[in-house]
C-alpha cells in the first residue's frame, strides 16, 4: 500500500524540522556562550600575566634605551671636547652648556683627578657627593641610584675617561644625572588608572614615588605585600629583587586579588613592577563576554522572529500556490468536463452529459426525492433529406436552428443533444410547471415553420408516474409520443427522412 | 486619607533624618575636640624644638619645618645679568653637599629670570685653615664678584678676611661658622646659635641621664667656630650639674673614622661612660658605631642629618640630633651674594646675620626625617 504525502504532512515536517533546527541553534549558542565565559575566567589569570609582563618589559626597555642613549651621548660629548682643545674653565663651562642643550642631557658634568666636578654653572669638590668617585680610578661604566638630600632621586650614569686632559689636569669621569621623576613621565601609562607601576630598589624601596595600586601605595613593596602572599613566595620575591630576576605573583588583599609582575632593569639594580587588579581584566573580559552574550541573545531573538516571519511567508505562499494550483486544476477539470459534456456543434450538453444526469436523477427518483420531472424527447424532421440534398453544412445549420429553438422555448429546462437529430429536454421546478405552455408555443412555432421551410421538431413529453423507477420509463413514453407527433406533422406537410 | 498617611510618613522620615544629622554633627564636634586635646598632649610630649622661628603647631610640622625645600627668590632685582662667585668651606663632607643643593636651586631660579650665575664651591679633603687661606688668596686674585667662606678657624681666617675687605673684595661668611666678632666681612648666613645648640643638646642628655654620670665631648675641627661653640655650650651646661663630669674632649677633624676610633678609646678608658655630646656631623656616627660595638649604654646626643646617624636615631642608639637647615643656608647664601655683588650693604634689604634654624629631633621623628631627606631606598 503506497502512502501519500499530504500538504499537512509536509507542513508538519517543515514545522518540526524548523523547530528542531532552531532549538539546536539556540542550545548551541547558549552552550558556546557559557563555554566562552568559563574559558574566559580560566584565561584571565594567564592573560593578566602575559599582559603585565609585556607592559613591564616594554617599560623596562624604555629605561634601558634611555640609559644607553645617555651613555652614547656622553661619549659624543667626550669626543667633541677632546677635539676642542679647551684651555680654561669658562670655555669648558660654555662647551658643557652647549653639549647639554644640544644633546638634551640632564645634569652633565666632568670630573678631574682631584674629584672636582665641572658643570655648566658650577665647579665643586664632589668627593662626598658622588659615590662613584669613592674609587680613585674608575674602571668601568657606573649606573647608580642617587638619593639626593631632599628625598628626590636620580639615576647617575658615569663613564671613565682615559687620556682626557683639560687645563693641564687629567680628567677621570664624565657623568649625567637624570631625575627619576622625568623617567616616570616617560613611563606613564595611559590606561585610565587600570594598571599601576612603580620602580623599586633591590631593598623594595619605592624609587618612582608612584602608587602601586590602592593597597601597596608608595610603601616599601616587601613591607606592603607581607600579608598578601605566603611567606615562601614573599621571600622568593625578595631574592628576585636582590638577584635581578623577574616574576609574577597574585596578591590577595582582603577579598581583592591583584596580579603583580616585576622585571629587572639591567644595570640599575631596579625592578619595574606593574600591578593590575584581578577584577579589572576579569571585568573587562566579562564585559566583552556579556556584550557577546547579549549579541547572541539578539541573534537568537532575531533568528526566531526571522524564522517566524519567514515561516509565515512560506506558509502563506504555500497556501496561495496550493489555492492557485487547485483552482487551475479545477479549471482544467471543468474544461475537460465541459468538453466531455458539451456538444461541439450546438454548444448544448451532449449524450454523455445526459447519461450522467440520467444516472444522478435515477438515484433521486428511486429514493423518492424527485417526483416532478418531465422528459421531452425531440427529433428534427427531414435532417437526412437536407444532408442529402443541401449538404452537411445545411444539415448542421438545421441542427443548430433546432437546438436554438428548443433552448428558446425551454428556458427553464436542460436541453441535451443525444443523437444526430435527437434532443432531450429535462424539466424540473419552474420548467416542469410551465411545460405545457412551453410545448404549446413550440409546437405552434414548428407548425408555422412548415410553411416557411424552417426547422421542424417533433416533440413528445412525459412526466414521472407512480411506479416509475427510472427516467428511462418516462423517456420511453415521451419517445412514443414524439413519434406520434412526427406523424402528425408529416400530415401537416412537414418534411420527412425521405422528402 | 492615603495622602495624609503619606504626609505623616514623610514628616516622620524627615524628623529621623534631622535627628541623625544632629547626632552626626555632635559626634563630629566631639571627635574634633578630642583630636584637639590629643594633639595638644602630643605637642607637650615631643621635645622637638626650633630656635629663631615660631614653634610649629605639631610634631610632624616641626620635623618638616626642620629643612625647608620650598624656596622662592625674593623680589630683589639684580643689577647685572652675570655673576661669578667663589665659596669655600671647611672640608669635603655631605653636610656641605646639602648646602650646595640649596645654592643650585637658587642658581636655577635666577637663571629662569635671565640671571646667569656661575660659581665655585670648593673645599679641601680635610679641614685646614692654611688651605683655606690659600684658596681665599687665589680667589681674591681671580676677581670674583663675591667670595663666601665657611670659616675653618676664626683666629686664622678673620684677619685674612679683613685684609680682603680692606682691599675692596666683597666677602661674606656662610653655613656653620662665622668669622670672629668684629671681622669686617659684610654679612653672614647660617647657624648663629651654635653655642645654644650645644647647650640644648647637652640639656637633653643631662635630663635623660638624671643629671648624673660621666660624659665625653666629641668635637669636629679644632678652631672651627661652630664646633668649638657647641662644645663650649656643652661644657657650660655640664658644669651646672654636680653629678655630671666631663671625662674626655676629643677632635675627630670631621672624619667618621676618627670619631669611631676616638669613641672606642673613650669607652675603653671609661667603661661606665654615661653619654656622648657630639658637636658635628661625623661625631655621632662614629660614637654610635662604637657604642653598638661595645654594647655600651652610653647615651648619644649629636648634630646634623647624616643618614647613618638618622638610622641610629631610629634604632634608639642615638638619643637626639640637632638638624640644621642646610638647604636654606645654601639658597639664602647665593641670594645674599647677588645683593652684595650689586654693592648693597646690610640694612633693610638684608640683615648682617641671617640665622637659619636648628631643630632637635628624637627617635620618633627619625622615620619622617629619613623620608624627607633621603626617601625610602636605604
Amino acid at each position: 500500500m503506497k502512502s501519500r504525502i499530504t500538504n499537512k504532512t509536509f507542513v508538519l515536517t517543515a514545522a518540526i524540522g524548523s523547530f528542531m533546527i532552531m532549538v539546536t541553534v539556540i542550545a548551541n549558542t547558549i552552550w558556546a556562550s557559557r563555554q566562552t565565559v568559563t574559558g574566559t575566567n580560566e584565561a584571565v589569570s594567564a592573560v593578566s600575566s602575559f599582559y603585565l609582563e609585556a607592559m613591564a618589559d616594554r617599560r623596562a626597555k624604555i629605561i634601558t634605551n634611555l640609559i644607553n642613549n645617555n651613555f652614547n651621548q656622553m661619549q659624543k660629548v667626550i669626543d667633541f671636547i677632546k677635539e676642542e682643545g679647551i684651555e680654561d674653565q669658562e670655555a669648558l663651562r660654555r662647551e658643557l652648556g652647549r653639549m647639554k642643550s644640544l644633546l638634551s642631557l640632564n645634569r652633565l658634568a666632568l670630573v678631574d683627578e682631584d674629584d672636582i666636578v665641572y658643570t655648566q654653572y658650577s665647579t665643586y669638590t664632589g668627593g662626598s657627593r658622588h659615590e662613584f668617585l669613592a674609587d680613585k680610578k674608575m674602571k668601568d661604566r657606573v649606573i647608580s641610584t642617587v638619593s639626593v638630600y631632599g628625598s628626590s632621586r636620580q639615576l647617575c650614569l658615569a663613564i671613565p675617561l682615559k687620556g682626557l686632559t683639560l687645563m693641564g689636569k687629567p680628567f677621570k669621569a664624565c657623568f649625567v644625572q637624570i631625575d627619576i621623576d622625568d623617567i616616570v613621565d616617560l613611563l606613564a601609562l595611559d590606561d585610565e588608572g587600570r594598571t599601576h607601576f612603580a620602580l623599586y630598589s633591590s631593598t623594595g624601596g619605592n624609587l618612582s614615588d608612584t602608587e602601586l595600586g590602592p593597597d601597596i601605595l608608595k610603601n616599601n613593596i616587601f613591607e606592603a605585600t607581607r600579608i598578601a602572599i605566603p611567606k615562601s613566595i614573599w621571600e622568593g620575591m625578595q631574592r628576585d629583587f636582590v638577584n635581578g630576576v623577574d616574576g609574577t605573583l597574585t596578591l590577595k588583599f582582603d577579598e581583592t586579588e591583584e596580579t603583580l609582575c616585576y622585571v629587572p632593569i639591567p644595570g640599575t639594580g631596579w625592578q619595574m613592577a606593574i600591578l593590575i587588579r584581578g577584577s579589572v581584566i576579569h571585568d573587562r573580559i566579562q564585559a566583552i563576554s556579556e556584550s557577546n552574550l547579549s549579541f547572541s541573545r539578539y541573534q537568537i531573538t532575531f533568528t526566531l522572529v526571522a524564522l517566524f516571519v519567514f515561516g509565515a511567508i512560506l506558509l502563506w505562499q504555500l497556501k496561495v500556490i496550493s489555492a492557485t494550483k487547485l483552482e487551475a486544476e479545477k479549471e482544467t477539470s471543468r474544461a475537460f468536463l465541459s468538453m466531455a459534456n458539451t456538444d461541439s456543434l450546438t454548444g448544448i450538453r451532449n449524450k454523455h452529459a445526459f447519461t450522467e444526469m440520467e444516472n444522478a436523477l435515477n438515484d433521486r427518483i428511486r429514493s423518492g426525492e424527485l417526483k416532478e420531472l418531465a422528459v421531452v424527447v425531440c427529433d428534427i424532421n427531414g435532417l437526412k433529406h437536407v444532408n442529402d440534398t443541401l449538404g452537411h453544412a445545411a444539415g448542421d445549420k438545421l441542427i443548430k436552428d433546432g437546438s436554438d429553438l428548443l433552448c428558446e422555448h425551454f428556458k427553464n429546462g436542460s436541453v441535451f443533444r443525444i443523437g444526430g437529430d435527437e434532443f432531450v429536454v429535462l424539466l424540473v421546478g419552474k420548467g416542469y410547471e410551465t411545460r405545457e405552455e412551453s410545448m404549446r408555443d413550440l409546437n405552434r412555432q414548428v407548425e408555422a415553420n412548415i410553411s416557411t421551410d424552417e426547422v421542424v421538431i417533433s416533440i413528445g413529453c412525459s412526466t414521472l408516474e407512480p411506479g416509475d423507477e427510472q427516467l428511462h420509463d418516462a423517456f420511453t413514453r415521451a419517445d412514443q409520443l414524439m413519434y406520434d407527433r412526427k406523424k402528425e406533422l408529416k400530415s401537416m406537410g412537414a418534411k420527412t427522412r425521405e422528402s | 486619607m492615603k495622602k495624609k498617611e503619606i504626609k505623616k510618613t514623610f514628616l516622620k522620615g524627615l524628623g529621623l533624618l534631622g535627628f541623625l544629622v544632629l547626632v552626626c554633627g555632635l559626634a563630629f564636634l566631639l571627635s574634633g575636640w578630642a583630636q584637639y586635646l590629643f594633639v595638644e598632649d602630643v605637642e607637650h610630649d615631643v621635645q622637638a624644638s626650633v630656635k629663631e622661628e615660631e614653634a610649629p603647631k605639631n610634631l610632624e610640622e616641626a620635623v618638616r619645618a626642620a629643612v625647608d625645600f620650598d624656596h622662592e627668590l625674593d623680589s630683589y632685582k639684580p643689577l647685572k645679568n652675570d655673576y661669578k662667585f667663589y665659596f669655600t668651606y671647611k672640608t669635603v663632607h655631605p653636610w656641605w653637599d646639602a648646602v650646595a643643593l640649596g645654592m643650585e636651586d637658587a642658581q636655577r631660579q635666577f637663571l629662569n629670570k635671565g640671571i646667569n650665575i656661575t660659581y665655585e664651591y670648593m673645599a679641601p679633603t680635610s679641614a685646614s685653615a692654611e688651605d683655606q687661606v690659600r684658596r681665599l688668596k687665589e680667589a681674591e686674585k681671580a676677581g670674583y664678584d663675591v667670595i663666601g667662606v665657611d670659616v675653618a678657624d676664626e683666629d686664622v681666617i678673620s684677619p685674612v678676611l679683613d685684609e680682603m675687605v680692606d682691599s675692596g673684595t666683597k666677602v661674606i661668611t656662610f653655613s656653620s661658622s662665622d668669622a670672629a666678632s668684629g671681622c669686617k666681612r659684610i654679612a653672614y648666613v647660617g647657624n648663629t646659635h651654635n653655642y645654644e645648640d650645644g647647650v640644648d643638646l647637652t640639656e637633653a642628655l643631662c635630663e635623660k641621664l638624671g643629671y648624673k654620670g660621666k660624659v665625653a665631648i666629641l668635637v669636629g675641627s679644632k678652631g672651627a667656630p661652630c664646633h668649638e661653640d657647641r662644645a663650649l655650650g656643652a661644657k657650660h651646661t655640664i658644669a651646672k650639674y654636680e653629678g655630671m663630669q666631663i671625662v674626655a674632649v676629643e677632635y675627630d677633624m670631621d672624619s667618621v673614622d676618627n670619631a669611631h676610633e676616638l669613641a672606642l678609646k673613650i669607652l675603653d678608658e671609661t667603661p661606665d661612660l654615661a653619654g656622648f655630646v657630639c658637636c658635628n656631623m661625623s661625631n655621632p656616627v662614629g660614637a654610635a658605631r662604637a657604642v653598638t660595638e661595645k654594647s655600651s649604654g652610653a647615651v648619644i646626643v649629636g648634630m646634623d642629618h647624616d643618614r647613618e646617624a638618622l638610622h641610629y636615631l631610629e634604632k634608639g642608639v642615638i638619643y637626639c640630633l640637632g638638624v640644621q637647615d642646610c638647604y636654606s643656608i645654601g639658597f639664602d647664601t647665593l641670594q645674599l651674594a647677588v645683593k652684595i655683588a650689586d654693592g648693597n650693604l646690610p640694612g633693610e634689604l638684608f640683615p648682617e646675620e641671617k640665622a637659619e634654624p636648628t631643630t632637635i629631633i628624637y627617635q620618633n621623628d627619625a622615620p619622617l626625617m629619613l623620608e624627607l631627606l633621603y626617601g625610602d631606598i636605604s
